[in-house]
């Protein structure tokens, strides 16, 4: 979140700025993209265990040694 | 609280600084999993593994809630305020959306990577497959901050709602 040396201008208008363009496309993608993330991880399909097979499975979550 | 000029440019230093440091370390990071990917060898996947640990808890977590920080303390402290412009909303939830990744993916990372440190005759696969993930992960990751920085420099147009009532106040 970088700022520059410039300011915003303070330019004065009679009724609210419409929404850009720019900004529905990005905020669409934006929604897109940390659903499917927000998915992914919290189904559980990307969690810790979710890259063993499953022998490895009764390793500790410590990564210690197997369970009986 | 509006900074005055001289503690405004050590901020912007300061956050400039740290958010292309967070891009090195990605990078880094990268390369770590593209040498495990094309390498063979199990004590370099095994290496890399502990690597991407440390890079990741000792370079990535800090700068990534540094670059955060500052950047939330850049845009109160000055006009540019931290909900009245999109570029700097759509810089807020991306880094923060950058942020709660992270930290999540770390466990898994953790994870293998105690694996990795203390298996003898275990069986390497889980830590090949991972790869592709994290491949994934520090790939989009790496694409995100790019963008957040394109958007830093370019800032482009657009006032929020709540930045023009401001600014009729």
């Amino acid at each position: 979140m970088s700022q520059s040396h410039s300011e915003p201008h303070n330019r004065s208008t009679d009724t609210a700025p419409g929404i850009p363009r720019w900004v529905k496309v990005s905020g669409v993608v934006v929604v897109v993209l940390i659903i499917l993330f927000a998915i992914l991880h919290l189904s559980g399909a990307h969690g810790p265990t979710s890259h063993m097979v499953s022998g490895e499975q009764n390793m500790t979550m410590a990564g210690g040694s197997p369970t009986p | 609280m509006i900074m005055n000029p001289r503690l405004r440019k050590l901020m912007l230093t300061t956050h400039i600084t740290i958010s292309v440091g967070w891009i090195g370390a990605v990078s880094a990071y990268l390369a770590l999993v593209v040498a495990a990917m094309t390498n063979p060898d199990v004590p370099t996947l095994r290496a890399v593994w502990i690597a991407m640990k440390l890079v990741g808890w000792l370079a990535l977590v800090p700068l990534s809630l540094a670059s955060l920080l500052t950047g939330i303390v850049m845009s109160l402290g000055t006009k540019w305020g931290l909900f009245r412009h999109y570029w700097v909303l759509f810089s807020l939830v991306l880094t923060l959306f950058a942020n709660i990744i992270l930290l999540q993916h770390m466990q898994t990372v953790t994870v293998l990577a105690s694996l990795a440190a203390e298996m003898s005759t275990f069986d390497i696969a889980p830590l090949r497959e991972s790869l592709g993930g994290e491949l994934f992960h520090a790939g989009v990751g790496l694409l995100l901050l790019i963008i957040v920085q394109v958007m830093n420099v370019y800032k482009p147009r657009g006032m929020t709602a709540y930045g023009w009532r401001q600014q009729q106040a």
